[in-house]
């Protein structure tokens, strides 16, 4: 019998002999720091971001989005996540269904390749394609002789997006798939049911909440990805400008409320992002309890 | 299937062959495909070339920038994301579960963003940066501002390793330190610290390795001046701009093989932590 | 005493998960704190070393009050269910931890590292990480890195309940001879009876918090006080029993009485009693003349199986007093199953098949102490009684204590006439409160009921129980019931003393020494430790006060039997009210 709540630390600090004067003034100390480090570093900017988008109130901030660029670049990057992230979960599934349920040669070194775009800098996302489909890459001549643009252009931002974030719904997946086996799926199948059946029926309702992290992460990073566009985009105004990268032109051209207004749209976006997460968290801890 | 030969083990269940493939093909076209490109391109270049790219001055003193910052970053993560997760699991305050929700905004939050905010925040006429600027200090536009901002991105990487770590570790062992007439500070030091380390130096490492590769956010804060505060990543991309498309090539690989090494470093000490934790149970 | 608890009591959101335990452990005893999972031992354990605050009470080891010391001033040795061993240290190194945390010479630790290990018969393994050892390897490690500071007392939380079952055998039999070999006061918590049984000296027994029983296993087993005690400990057949209230037992039905005839003179006033019988103490016979013990009635055989050396039986019988028709009973069992184990010579002397019909007898019985037999819940018409007896509490508790509820129609019970002789009123008697109370309590007392329950509509069981006597000779049954409800409800409990507001000012000593007499007869005649508070009141008011502080509250009062219904009491019966009464 564990006894009551094994994993309420701060129980330990009501049990006896603990409660003096310096084990409180060392809790607050470290409280005191801990919230210092992270106000200085997270909660300020986080602060100012919407203080300056809001500096000289609302209207002016929702202004920015009339202007034309501006609602192109939001478009654009709604665009993009609209064909990356389904593509994306896709993978994610098949990878992780292949890698948790089979044991094959190999396997370590796919898992290894998946895990690889965390590793590599954003800017490097960017680049590999350059190399290949830019004016002087290996497929350049061939393009430009077909008028087919990829660089500088919407397949370009596509396939560096998607580069960046492919392994945000397979690196869920994979873990949580392995840890729950495969006896249930193993059972559906010897009482009849097929591979696809199986997989709604049996391993999706299990993995669901993985799954939804997974895309979540996924989307916000596709939304918000900025050194591997930027290297691919070209920055033409209107036509390949995401998000990010038009606050980057903002920012440059000193327009800060404009710069924030947008930044504020895509901290929006993390923080949803985090509020699903944490729901998310809340819903298989509990259910795992 | 179960005839395809050795190199997998037979499964009544379905599905390997349809997802396998279609991962391997997925991952080929993405990932492998456009990494081979950059190595191919580095592969035509002549070693005089090569080696005059990535050792040249500039290239050397962004390694440096690139390399220290983001080393010190880390350093700065390991002491101060191990008090904050320290003070997430064993304290009770006003607030705590919002600021725990909110040590994962860094990697939610798109780095374009971060890096516009954290400038603000710590240029001369920003809110720290205005106090900082009256004590003589500079942040934003120096090396320091380069560090900061690695720092805020790296964060979540260590909090997010400690802290499953402190919160399975040490109760138990707690227990038995305190009846065995262990002081607090003796069972800090010598159970409870023992016990965490591996997932602190597994944090440590990602943070590092993020730092090395981070661009969006370092950019809007680093000043960007040559030879002082200039990045690797940006050297590539202002070689990019520049239409030197091997030289970006070959600053490319180099940071390429850095990440593998890195890679290789991770999985290696995540090996070491998962045989010190999970013997015996 | 090596470990004395006094009326420690810790709460968990609310409910007392340790309630009142009062305990003392002798010098170089071997304790075995026996519970089922929930029971707060563990809790109690914990308390004990300091890993725990306790809300309530004090506790000492060897003498010294170490309640508010921390567990690394208290110096015990614990050993914990999953070892807790420190991974990143050797063999040797955990167990010298306590030693060098107490800056003992590295060459004295070393010396006691080994004599430890040969002890615990690991020598040899001091180099190894506990990663390498088997679990049974790990936890002979745990208790050596105990014992190594030299503790007061050695406490193991479930130390086998990883073990599989040879290893478990293996290092029982290595802890009881370490403990003996350094005569070290030890508890052992466990949820396995055999287990108790096999090591301790002593065994509490836990349930609801609460420490029902504590004594050796010879005696729990034989002479247990309580239901839980007694169905925890071994498989055991409860049984209601009729008795004369002067103890004889009645005639048995089934078999021509040779008791005194009931003719000459009235009805000797008859009590239902708990009876133990154990399944080996049950004998089975081709008939009443052929059985050896104590005839209880006739049944047949309704289910046979074989356990290898014991034949496991289960027999049906009839109820003792299911001969008579109750009139107005509506929810009486006839029948009951008993549990009846057979070893392979009683088999082969009379061999059974199922659906035989059998003489039951006893070779042993045990009257449990507990005056709480069955409730009966009494109306005066069918659907109220049925409802009565249906009461969400009232359920919960009877199958808390295994025993049966049944509805009685008393078309007589609102009125004061008795018509007739009714069938004697025995056990709990149950009616509901609000206006037309006190009248049906005065119906009941005219018939001789002991204890009367008045039921509130509330259905969540209390969590406070009020004690009061109106009257000093009501007191020992008042302290019996509380005895034995509270062992089914994990509620707190007070006795209160109430003393008129005019003698505030007087000597008062007198009724501080009454309440202490008032707690040690309860401990030492029933088992239960209460709290104890003295109040300046009117009695009625202050009551009143006392249960409406807060909703969930219930009172047991003592009142004196012949008097009958005061109109005090009257009028605290007729209210309509959110707590239980419980008439004494």
């Amino acid at each position: 019998m564990p006894g009551i709540a094994t994993t309420d630390h701060a129980e330990i600090l009501r049990r006896p002999g603990r409660g003096g004067l310096r084990a409180a003034l060392l809790r607050w100390t470290f409280i005191a720091l801990a919230l210092t480090f992270l106000g200085g570093l997270l909660f300020a900017p986080l602060a100012v971001i919407f203080g300056t988008a809001l500096g000289r109130g609302l209207p002016q901030a929702v202004a920015i989005f009339a202007d034309t660029d501006t609602r192109a670049a939001v478009q654009l990057t709604l665009l993009v996540a609209v064909i990356v992230v389904p593509l994306n979960t896709l993978f994610g599934i098949a990878a992780a269904w292949a890698i948790a349920k089979f044991e094959f040669a190999g396997k370590s070194l796919l898992i290894t390749i998946i895990d690889l775009p965390f590793a590599v800098s954003p800017v490097i996302s960017g680049l590999v394609y350059v190399l290949l489909f830019g004016a002087q890459g290996v497929f350049g001549q061939w393009l430009i002789e077909r008028d087919i643009a990829i660089i500088f252009a919407l397949p370009g931002i596509v396939m560096a997006t998607m580069f960046v974030t492919f392994p945000y719904v397979a690196r869920e997946l994979i873990p949580l798939m392995q840890q729950l086996g495969n006896d249930e799926e193993e059972a559906a199948i010897t009482l009849g049911a097929g591979g696809l059946m199986t997989f709604v029926r049996v391993t999706l309702p299990k993995v669901k909440w993985g799954l939804v992290y997974g895309i979540i992460l996924c989307n916000a990073r596709a939304m918000g990805e900025f050194g591997a566009v930027s290297v691919v985009s070209g920055h033409i105004r209107g036509l390949t400008n995401t998000m990010p990268l038009h606050i980057e032109i903002l920012y440059n051209e000193y327009d800060f409320v404009g710069a924030f207004a947008v930044a504020s749209l895509l901290t929006l976006l993390a923080l949803v992002t985090l509020v699903i997460k944490t729901v998310v968290e809340w819903r298989s801890g509990s259910r795992g309890s | 299937m179960a005839a395809s030969g050795g190199w997998r083990q037979p499964s009544i269940l379905p599905g390997f062959g349809l997802t396998l493939g279609f991962s391997t093909f997925f991952v080929s076209a993405i990932v492998l495909l456009p990494l081979g490109a950059l190595v191919l391109r580095t592969a035509s270049m002549s070693p005089a070339d090569f080696f005059a790219t990535v050792l040249a001055p500039r290239a050397l003193a962004s390694y440096r920038l690139t390399f220290g910052a983001s080393l010190l970053a880390a350093l700065l993560n390991a002491a101060g994301g191990f008090l904050i997760a320290w003070t997430l699991v064993r304290y009770e305050f006003p607030g705590r579960r919002l600021v725990d929700a909110l040590i994962d905004l860094p990697f939610a939050l798109p780095t374009a963003v971060s890096g516009i905010a954290l400038t603000a925040v710590f240029a001369p006429d920003g809110w720290v940066g205005g106090w900082l600027a009256a004590q003589g200090v500079q942040v934003a536009y120096t090396w320091s501002g380069v560090v900061l901002a690695l720092t805020l991105i790296g964060l979540p990487f260590v909090v997010r390793t400690v802290q499953p770590a402190l919160v399975e570790v040490a109760r138990d062992l707690e227990d038995a330190a305190e009846t065995l007439g262990a002081k607090p500070f003796t069972i800090f030091r010598r159970i409870i610290f023992p016990a965490v380390l591996p997932a602190l130096v597994t944090g440590f490492t990602l943070a590092f390795a993020r730092g090395i590769g981070e661009y969006g956010s370092v950019i809007f804060i680093a000043g960007n001046l040559p030879m002082r505060t200039e990045i690797t990543p940006l050297l590539i991309v202002i070689k990019l701009e520049e239409f030197d498309y091997s030289g970006a090539a070959a600053l490319g690989f180099m940071m390429l093989l850095i990440s593998f090494v890195m890679l290789l470093l991770i999985n290696t000490v995540q090996a070491w932590s998962r045989r010190r934790l999970t013997v015996g149970r | 005493m090596s470990i004395v608890l006094d009326q420690v009591t810790k709460q968990y959101q609310g409910t007392p998960v340790v309630n009142d335990v009062s305990l003392d452990i002798a010098e170089g005893e071997f304790f075995v704190l026996l519970g089922p999972s929930g029971s707060g031992k563990s809790t109690l354990l914990r308390a004990i070393a300091g890993l725990t605050s306790v809300d309530h009470g004090r506790i000492s080891l060897r003498g010294r009050d170490v309640t508010s010391l921390s567990a690394r001033e208290r110096e015990v040795g614990f050993v914990f269910q999953n070892y807790a061993l420190f991974r990143h240290m050797t063999v040797a190194e955990n167990i010298e931890f306590g030693l060098s945390v107490r800056r003992v010479r590295a060459a004295e630790r070393a010396k006691r590292r080994r004599e430890l290990l040969e002890l615990i018969g690991l020598a040899g393994l001091d180099d190894r990480l506990p990663g390498q050892l088997s679990g049974g390897q790990q936890q002979r490690v745990a208790v050596a890195r105990a014992l190594a500071h030299e503790p007061r007392v050695l406490l193991l939380d479930e130390p086998f309940g990883a073990l599989d079952a040879k290893i478990r055998e293996e290092l029982r039999r290595t802890i009881r001879r370490v403990q003996k070999e350094l005569g070290i006061t030890t508890i052992l918590v466990t949820h396995d009876q055999e287990e108790a049984f096999a090591m301790g000296d002593r065994i509490g027994v836990m349930n609801l918090g609460r420490l029902l029983e504590a004594g050796r296993p010879t005696e729990l087993y034989s002479r247990p006080a309580t239901r839980f005690v007694a169905t925890f400990l071994g498989a055991a057949n409860l049984l209601l029993r009729r008795q004369a209230l002067n103890g004889t037992a009645l005639p048995p039905r089934g078999r021509a009485a040779p008791a005194p005839a009931p003719a000459d003179g009235p009805r000797p006033r008859e009590h239902e009693v708990v009876a133990v019988l154990r399944p080996e103490e049950v004998e089975l016979a081709p008939s009443a003349d052929a059985a050896v013990g104590h005839f209880l009635g006739r049944g047949h055989v309704e289910e046979i199986v074989f356990t290898g050396a014991l034949e496991r039986l289960r027999v049906r019988m009839p109820t003792e007093d299911a001969g008579q028709s109750i009139p107005g009973c509506i929810d009486c069992a006839t029948t009951v199953l008993l549990d009846v184990t057979r070893t392979q010579a009683e088999q082969r002397a009379f061999p059974l098949r199922h659906g035989q019909a059998v003489a039951i007898a006893a070779r042993r019985i045990h009257v449990l102490p507990t005056p709480l037999s069955s409730f009966t819940a009494f109306a005066a018409g069918e659907a109220a009684a049925v409802a009565l007896a249906r009461h969400p509490w009232l359920t919960a508790l009877a199958a808390q204590m295994q025993t049966r509820i049944a509805a009685r129609i008393e078309p007589s019970l609102d009125g004061t006439t008795a018509a007739g002789e009714p069938e004697a009123v025995v056990g709990v008697s149950v009616i509901g409160t609000g206006p037309g109370c006190a009248d049906q309590v005065r119906w009941l007392l005219a018939h001789q009921a002991e204890e009367i329950l008045c039921l509130s509509t509330r259905e969540r069981a209390p969590a406070r129980v009020v004690i009061y006597c109106a009257t000093p000779a009501a007191r020992r049954a008042t302290l019996a019931v509380a005895a034995s409800l509270l062992r089914h409800v994990p509620a707190e409990a007070v006795y209160v003393q109430i003393l008129p507001p005019e003698e505030a000012d007087g000597p008062t000593a007198t009724a501080v020494r009454g309440l202490l007499d008032v707690r040690s007869e309860a401990r030492d005649a029933h088992g239960l430790d209460v709290r104890t508070e003295l109040r300046f009141a009117e009695p009625g008011e202050a009551l009143l006060a006392e249960l409406e502080r807060d909703e969930s509250g219930m009172l047991i009062l003592g009142i004196d039997h012949d008097s009958g219904v005061t109109p005090e009491l009257s009028a605290l019966l007729d209210r309509p009210a959110a707590w239980p009464v419980l008439l004494v």
